[in-house]
């Protein structure tokens, strides 16, 4: 038991899983994701379909192999950070001695030799120094003068916390994604809709698009209500792209705006039915039983284009041309492009489209687990940070019987680099000192 | 000056950094193949006089544009390749060896012409575009393409001096293979931190434009694809002590996807970064 859990939390099943998921991704990117069987068969061969079809590569980052993957690489996470936290701890808290750094660093990693070694220390930006007696390692001598300092105590903890970090993502989305609610409601200014199942209404109080002088859009605003329809408690707020609003812990987003105009029928000129219908929905015509209205398209400056096909000039209301499609009975009577103040007849019904006008559709979500997700992610950035570049480094001087002294350093990465930091150190340390001596000894000859 | 004008001084400044560059990398070759250091010392010195320009032509075109220069292929391919020559002059100053130009000065002439091959033209911004967490993200991700492009510049020169061990030139010019490999890690490392930063600040920015902070568009996915790629490099790197050709062989690997997700899945496989 003990010899699979140590199996499962080691770095070589991370690191198969890893790679794992890089296939599983590169398989996720290049596949069209979420079509229907039907397509895979038409687009790729027989063969390669049911393979596609067969391992969920059709969905691959719902699928269950997916998931049982990233559950997986969660355990090893979790694992890999229980295991060593205790390890970390004890480091941190008594394993910064100059007693335990001779130990295990007492031979063959001496950097260099110095006369003020205190000095050396500063310079290399050691700055809680420690002074001791101790017993060197080679036990040639005893209570052997020494200094010792550590920096950066806090960097052994770097890739720990970026475990935990990643844990904390993963864990987050994945909660997220399981529990997490998204609704759609569209509509024009002064529309009221369900949202979705829930006891709330969203009203759309206004939808304004603001347009740039190349007519361009510079942003797109709704102000919304919602209600609480138990209890008739309200929120307002405005949502714009890039600025959701949060109403009853729900976020409402911009989606995206599309034409929406007003119709009308009329049966024998009595206004009969009339309702706000947006390009691309469907109206049944209520008085006529089987016929139904298709509202396909909109063309706020309608003209046609040099293929005989219908296209806007410009995104202002110039021209509005509405694309209708009529049926009867599932079967289409006819298509057209209705010019404003133009008329379907049939038989005894009139039917007009007007006031063409924007509508927008807000997406309203609730992640219970976005913050999880968030407090994951700053911990890796934090973890990284600790990890990259705030190094743990220790030095620590031994004076000799002659008197010198004998400066041991080591970094765990770049250790090499950090001996040649405190060589460096130590010869910038000497020729100031001769310089210095040289000022003086002139100084002294002028007087 | 009005903005047209700034974009027309932009176009000569960006066309002479192309040139600069150009002559930078053609200087750097016969450095490499004459084996002179007046060829070195000049391409060099153009190297770092291109840089200026090129930053130069980035500020008139934030003047011109009113907005920083990061939000279509252009504008991105430029800044990339700005973002590839400050590393690689942060690198040069700091670990001094000349030689490391003759790989990085390919790279970015290949970047920027690819930048001078996309549309120029200055178009206002769709309003999901217009967030400071863009800026945040592109901004941080020149500077992690920028340093994987050094690493991969130090990784091939590391792969090459193995093969030119009998060379006094290479054993003069071009640090040892321990060093070389030290400064492939130091620039893998930086990129990676931002890579991260590009992932997160990305996420940050989907969520309050879309509503959704990670939903698997084939850049997210590309980006999590090469994050995992460094993250195994710097794992076996740190734990198993994977050094010397085979990390070398790993970092080349990784800017491959850098650049397949960079260019890549925008011609492949669009999807809601199809402007980027």
């Amino acid at each position: 038991m003990k010899k699979t859990l140590r199996a499962v939390f080691s770095m070589r099943t991370a690191l198969i899983l890893l790679g794992i998921l890089v296939i599983a991704c590169v398989a996720g990117s290049v596949i069209p994701q979420g079509e229907e069987a039907a397509w895979y068969m038409s687009a790729y061969s027989r063969q390669a379909a049911g393979a596609i079809l067969a391992l969920g590569l059709d969905d691959v980052f719902h699928c269950p192999w997916f998931i049982a993957l990233a559950v997986f690489l969660c355990l090893n996470l979790l694992g890999c950070n229980l295991v060593r936290f205790p390890q970390l701890f004890r480091q941190f808290k008594e394993g910064f001695t100059p007693e335990r750094f001779l130990k295990a660093r007492g031979k063959g990693e001496a950097v260099t030799a110095c006369t003020d070694p205190e000095a050396l220390f500063a310079a290399c930006g050691f700055r809680n120094v420690h002074k001791t007696v101790v017993q060197a390692a080679d036990g040639a001598q005893t209570d052997t003068p020494c200094i010792y300092a550590v920096k950066n105590k806090a960097g052994i903890w770097g890739a720990w916390v970026c475990h935990l970090g990643m844990l904390i993502v993963i864990l987050g989305f994945g909660l997220g994604q399981m529990l997490q609610v998204q609704y759609a409601v569209y509509g024009v200014p002064g529309q009221t809709k369900q949202v979705g199942d829930t006891d709330y209404t969203l009203t759309i109080d206004d939808f304004t698009v603001e347009l740039r002088e190349d007519d361009t859009v510079e942003q797109y605003t709704a102000a919304i209500t919602m209600t609480d329809t138990r209890t008739g408690e309200t929120q307002s707020g405005e949502t714009s792209v890039n600025h959701p609003a949060t109403l009853f812990g729900m976020r409402c987003y911009q989606n995206s705006t599309g034409w929406a105009a007003d119709i009308r029928v009329y049966k024998d000129e009595e206004l009969i039915q009339e309702e706000v219908l947006c390009a691309g929905e469907t109206m049944d015509i209520e008085d006529a039983e089987g016929l139904s209205l298709a509202f396909s398209a909109f063309y706020p400056d309608y003209e046609q284009g040099p293929d005989g096909m219908p296209r806007t000039a410009s995104g202002k209301l110039n021209n509005p041309g509405y694309l209708y499609r009529l049926f009867y009975q599932g079967e289409m009577l006819g298509m057209n492009v209705l010019m404003e103040k133009e008329a379907i007849t049939v038989d005894a019904y009139t039917i007009i489209f007007t006031d063409p006008q924007s509508y927008t559709l807000i997406q309203i979500k609730r992640d219970p687990f976005t913050w999880l997700a968030g407090i994951g992610a700053a911990l890796v950035m934090a973890g990284l940070f600790l990890a990259f570049y705030l190094r743990t480094a220790e030095l620590c001087a031994l004076r000799g019987a002659d008197g010198s002294w004998q400066v041991m350093g080591y970094s765990r990465k770049g250790g090499e680099e950090f001996a040649g930091m405190v060589r460096e150190k130590r010869e910038e340390l000497e020729a100031e000192k001769t310089s210095h001596g040289k000022e003086k000894g002139e100084a002294g000859d002028e007087q | 000056m009005s903005s047209d004008q700034f974009l027309q001084i932009e176009n000569v400044l960006f066309t002479i950094a192309m040139a600069g560059y150009l002559a930078a990398m053609v200087l750097y070759a016969l450095f490499l193949v004459f084996r002179k250091d007046v060829f070195g010392i000049w391409a060099g010195h153009i190297t770092a006089a291109a840089f200026a320009v090129h930053t130069a032509a980035l500020v008139t075109r934030t003047i011109g544009a009113g907005r920083l220069p990061l939000s279509n292929q252009y504008e991105f391919a430029t800044s990339f390749a700005w973002g590839i020559c400050a590393c690689f002059l942060i690198f040069l100053w700091k670990y001094r060896f000349r030689a490391l130009g003759a790989f990085v000065t390919p790279v970015i002439f290949i970047v920027i012409a690819y930048a001078a091959m996309q549309s120029k033209e200055v178009r206002e911004l769709m309003p999901a575009l217009r967030s400071n967490w863009l800026v945040l993200h592109v901004s941080s991700a020149i500077i992690s393409y920028g340093a994987f492009g050094v690493s991969f510049a130090v990784s091939l020169m590391f792969l090459i001096r193995g093969k030119m061990s009998g060379s006094t030139f290479w054993q003069e010019h071009v640090p040892e293979e321990k060093r070389l490999d030290l400064i492939s890690y130091r620039a893998v490392s930086l990129g990676f931190l931002f890579l991260t930063f590009v992932m997160v600040s990305g996420a940050i920015w989907a969520e309050r434009a879309w509503g959704s902070y990670w939903s698997w568009d084939p850049k997210e996915t590309w980006s999590l694809i090469t994050w995992i790629i460094y993250a195994i490099y710097l794992h076996l790197r740190i734990s198993k002590g994977w050094k010397g050709k085979s990390a070398a062989i790993f970092a080349v690997i990784g800017f491959i996807c850098v650049i397949f997700t960079y260019i890549g899945v925008n011609i492949f496989l669009p999807g809601i970064h199809s402007y980027a």
